[in-house]
């Protein structure tokens, strides 16, 4: 069969991030609605931002990410790998609520690994997170990047092992 | 401050209770195997601290996992803020590992202790690539990172043509341009803070951690100050001097190629 090398931790934990984020009403899908695409945009994005991407966020607070660095020791089944996210909005309070949200989400290391594997959606079957905490989290300031937004960084570790054969491979 | 000294100092004055009579078999020589048991490992843990080649080697392996992850991180947070940072990259390759124009310098102090500090590395790429305009900003970090104003003036040509907001705009001959912001508003003392920011926070202890200095120290640590069989078996004196030369070589053994 052969292997998905599309498949990414980073878009699971992307994934996981999305569903509580709505489910504790942090954001709302249906503002960001696009009438181009038809369909939701989910505002946590790549670092790829085009300027219609700007144009659509005006003014919505959103998240951009980014792994910082991937690294395997001799334990090579286990991968360790550094996220950042920065986050954006015009309104100070909100940021802090997201803040505040990842650090009572991810702060466990082994319990917040758990809530990701057996999370709705969780693609279990390839990946596994072992631990993950935050590795550390900027003060909210003003925006250098996009004009008239705030913006606070938090950078998780998380550690993981994708499901392999018996030769060490992807599955 | 080198602890090394003080237990230098406090085990040579074990010295003279490494040599007993065997008038008291029994306790005095218990009495020298302890004595040189502690001067022994005093010695091991006095010679590290002190060896040369050990500090250079501990001091590397923490300074590489820093140099790289810091590099990682600078490269992450230019990606995402491209205005940012932008100016510590070569031309149009924002983010990119092997366009960097810094780089981190270690600074050895006192015992294994080191100091970080940057440079800017000179840029290399034509600003643009347009037409026949090819010019070099060297120093486009540094200045970009400083904010200063930069002043424009042809040399090579007679006046300055270049393009803003879609228009060519031709510069009367010899007049010169002022760019105030070069590089914009945002890039000024972006990458101080960035690594103020990396070396202020958890980022760095969770860099060092990552060295695996401690587990490596350990493992040889341990190694090293294993007994000499030596002194594991019964005798009644014991030579400082041979227990030194030991050291030297249990220290030669577990670090040697360790790291």
């Amino acid at each position: 069969m052969t292997v998905n090398y599309k498949l990414d931790s980073m878009l699971e934990l992307r994934k996981y991030l999305w569903g509580r984020m709505i489910t504790l009403g942090i954001f709302d899908a249906d503002a960001y609605w696009s009438d181009n695409l038809g369909e939701s945009i989910i505002p946590i994005f790549p670092v790829q931002q085009t300027p219609e991407m700007n144009q659509f966020l005006s003014g919505k607070k959103h998240i951009v990410y980014d792994k910082i660095g991937v690294s395997y020791d001799t334990l090579w089944l286990i991968c360790t790998e550094q996220i950042l996210f920065t986050v954006y909005s015009t309104d100070f309070s909100e940021i802090n609520e997201i803040r505040n949200f990842m650090i009572d989400e991810f702060r466990r290391m082994d319990e917040s690994a758990k809530d990701i594997n057996k999370s709705a959606g969780f693609n279990s079957e390839k990946f596994k997170f072992h631990s993950i905490y935050v590795a550390d989290m900027s003060p909210t300031a003003p925006s250098e990047e996009l004009q008239g937004f705030y913006s606070a960084d938090i950078i998780l570790e998380a550690q993981y092992s994708r499901s392999t054969n018996s030769s060490g491979r992807y599955i | 401050m080198d602890y090394s000294i003080p237990l230098v100092q406090a085990s040579s004055g074990l010295r003279s209770l490494m040599t007993a009579s065997k008038g008291k078999v029994f306790k005095e020589s218990l009495v020298a195997q302890i004595s040189a048991y502690v001067y022994y490992n005093a010695q091991v843990v006095s010679k590290l601290s002190s060896n040369a080649a050990f500090k250079n080697k501990f001091r590397e392996i923490i300074f590489n996992q820093i140099d790289k992850d810091f590099a990682e991180f600078v490269d992450a947070q230019a990606r995402v803020k491209p205005k940012s940072l932008h100016h510590v990259y070569e031309w149009r390759q924002t983010g990119d590992p092997s366009a960097r124009l810094f780089k981190l310098n270690k600074l050895n102090t006192e015992g294994l202790g080191f100091s970080v500090s940057y440079e800017f590395m000179p840029s290399k790429t034509f600003a643009s690539t347009e037409g026949n305009r090819r010019h070099v900003f060297t120093k486009k970090a540094s200045v970009m990172e400083a904010g200063m104003p930069l002043k424009i003036a042809p040399r090579h040509s007679k006046r300055l043509v270049f393009e803003t907001n879609g228009y060519t705009v031709f510069m009367p001959e010899g007049a010169s341009v002022t760019v105030k912001s070069p590089g914009g508003a945002s890039v000024r003392n972006s990458f101080m803070m960035t690594y103020s920011r990396f070396f202020k926070s958890n980022l760095v202890n969770v860099s060092i951690r990552k060295s695996g200095f401690q587990q490596l120290f350990n493992k040889s640590m341990s190694k090293a100050l294993k007994l000499p069989a030596e002194i594991r078996t019964v005798k009644y004196s014991f030579s400082p001097n041979t227990l030194s030369v030991q050291a030297d070589a249990a220290l030669a053994s577990a670090f040697g190629g360790a790291l």
